[in-house]
C-alpha cells in the first residue's frame, strides 16, 4: 500500500504532466483518473501538497489548484508561449520559470507594471533576451503571507 | 513580481503604490533565479527547499540584502 508521501509525489508529477500536455491545470478528479485514484484521495493529496507549499490551492475549493508554480491555472498578464503550448505565469519570475521548468525556448508577452506598454521577453538556447528590469515589491520573508497576491 | 521598462518606471510604480522596500534585478539574474528555482519542479525527487537552501540560492545570485532575508530579525 502506498504511503501518503508516495501518493503525493505521484499526484504532483501527474498534475504537472497533465498541465504541460494539455495546457490546462487539472482538477483532483482529473489527476485521480490519471492515476487510478479516487477524487477523494487525490483531493487529500492536493491538501497535503498545498500545506507543504508545493502548490497553491484555489481558495475555498481544495479540489482545484490556483498555482502549480511556475504555472497559473487562471489567466494572468503574463502569457508564456513555450513549444506548442501557451501558459500563464503567476509573475515575471514564474514566467521565466516556465521555460526553465520545461527546458524549452519561450516567448513571454507582458507589459510594463507602470505604464502598461507591451513588453516581450524571449528565452532562446538557454539565454534570456529582452529589455526591462524585474521588480519584487514584497520582501522575501513575506511572500507566503498572501502568495496569490504576491 | 513585475517587469518594468526601467528603474524610473519601477520608482514611479513604488510611489503610486506606496511601496517602501523593494528588490530589483536584471532579466539575466531573474532568468538564473528561475532556472535554479524551477528546473526540477516536475521531477519526482523535487522537494521544497529548506531555508538554508533557499538562502544559498539567493546568495549565489548576490541577493543578500535585507529584502531577501527569509528569517525574522532577531
Amino acid at each position: 500500500m502506498a504511503t501518503d508521501q508516495e501518493i503525493d509525489i505521484a499526484v504532483r508529477v501527474e498534475l504537472y504532466r497533465q498541465l504541460v500536455t494539455t495546457g490546462v491545470t487539472p482538477s483532483a478528479s482529473d489527476v485521480g483518473a490519471g492515476l487510478g485514484l479516487s477524487t477523494e484521495a487525490a483531493t487529500a493529496a492536493f491538501a497535503r501538497l498545498g500545506a507543504g507549499r508545493a502548490i497553491v490551492l484555489e481558495p475555498g475549493d481544495p479540489s482545484r489548484v490556483r498555482m502549480a508554480n511556475p504555472f497559473s491555472a487562471i489567466p494572468t498578464p503574463f502569457v508564456v508561449t513555450a513549444g506548442r503550448r501557451r501558459f500563464w505565469g503567476n509573475c515575471i519570475w514564474d514566467s521565466l520559470g516556465i521555460p526553465a521548468c520545461l527546458d524549452v525556448d519561450a516567448t513571454i508577452a507582458c507589459s510594463c507594471g507602470d505604464c502598461g506598454e507591451p513588453m516581450t521577453v524571449e528565452v532562446r538556447d538557454g539565454r534570456v533576451e529582452g529589455a526591462g528590469i524585474i521588480h519584487f515589491g514584497v520582501p522575501a520573508l513575506h511572500w507566503w503571507d498572501n502568495i496569490i497576491d504576491t | 513580481m513585475l517587469l518594468f521598462r526601467d528603474e524610473e518606471h519601477a520608482a514611479n510604480w513604488r510611489r503610486t503604490k506606496g511601496v517602501a522596500q523593494d528588490g530589483t534585478m536584471s532579466l539575466e539574474t531573474g532568468w538564473r533565479l528561475a532556472q535554479l528555482w524551477y528546473a526540477d519542479k516536475r521531477e519526482p525527487g523535487w522537494r521544497r527547499r529548506t531555508l538554508e537552501e533557499a538562502e544559498a540560492v539567493f546568495a549565489e545570485l548576490g541577493l543578500i540584502d535585507d529584502f531577501w532575508r527569509l528569517r525574522p530579525a532577531t
